[in-house]
């Protein structure tokens, strides 16, 4: 995983008018509260069905990728009260992208460094031997459906989690 | 915040008697701790039990109700007893095979074959 500083971009040729390499990006923001998290599943579930050439069963997925995500910088990343910028980046019929950005004030700062190293060793563990509650999230249901996760620190002390899947990849799944 | 139902009922599965619980709605981070200890409350209070858990409703589970159910299993196998799951929804079944929770509880496609399972006291995947 990358540790690096960058905003979001698309990769989509300039030059490329097709309508099949179409791209959108999409921006929310909302509080640190779970209590918008059912809000944000619906809004994930409509962007894939309808900006990303994404199946029906990515669509579910991306929710949970987003609800994972989303949960973990509420949980650890802004403190109550601030907010958290959730961004879709999509290239239609190509691949998605998801950043997911926190302030930092959260009573469990943690560094992109760490963060990676945490989910790492995470991945090293047979997910059937797992006996704690938590811990699935980004090692396991975030993991195994994107093709790349990294963690950014970001210009505000938090961390941006940048997460990548290629619809030819997601497809053949 | 999501909406869930949680509806317990007694039942037997052949010749033991056991309990099925029905999810309907989202387990989520608003509601899942509050929502589990109905679970362990059934747990606890069984000395062998035999546990249904119907997802036929359930339209969305985190990873921390994935948690939640992993160890409801754990404490039921240590009592020698069972649960399983009966009739998910693709995209409940899929999360749980993503995390490798169907190598640990049985799934079954419908009410029936859960009943069934129970009744025989087939094993579950892990023990």
């Amino acid at each position: 995983m990358i540790i690096a500083d960058r905003a979001p971009e698309t990769t989509t040729d300039p030059h490329d008018k097709s309508p099949s390499k179409k791209s959108v990006k999409i921006t929310i923001i909302i509080p640190t509260d779970a209590y918008f998290m059912s809000g944000l599943r619906d809004f994930t579930m409509n962007v894939v069905r309808n900006m990303t050439g994404f199946s029906d069963q990515w669509a579910f997925r991306f929710q949970s990728v987003v609800d994972e995500l989303v949960n973990n910088a509420i949980e650890f990343g802004s403190a109550e009260g601030e907010e958290i910028k959730i961004t879709f980046v999509s290239v239609v019929n190509d691949h998605i992208e998801i950043f997911v950005e926190d302030k930092g004030t959260g009573p469990s700062k943690k560094t992109g460094e760490e963060m990676s190293k945490m989910v790492q060793e995470r991945r090293q563990q047979d997910p059937t031997k797992i006996t704690t509650i938590r811990g699935r999230g980004l090692s396991q249901i975030v993991a195994n459906w994107t093709d790349e996760m990294e963690f950014i620190d970001n210009e505000y002390g938090g961390l941006t989690v940048h997460i990548t899947k290629s619809i030819e990849g997601g497809e053949t799944l | 915040m999501a909406d869930v139902q949680i509806q317990i009922q007694d039942a037997l599965f052949g010749d033991k008697a056991g309990k099925v619980v029905r999810f309907a709605g989202q387990l989520d981070e608003t509601n899942v701790d509050e929502e589990a200890k109905k679970i362990y409350q059934v747990v606890d209070q069984s000395e062998l039990p035999y546990i249904m858990l119907d997802f036929g409703e359930l339209t969305y589970m985190n990873s921390k109700s994935i948690g939640y159910l992993t160890d409801w299993y754990t404490r039921i196998a240590e009592k020698g007893g069972m649960i399983v799951v009966a009739q998910p929804q693709p995209n409940i079944l899929d999360i749980l095979k993503v995390v490798g929770i169907t190598q640990i509880v049985s799934v079954y496609e419908t009410i029936e074959a859960a009943s069934q399972a129970l009744a025989a006291g087939a094993v579950n995947p892990a023990s």
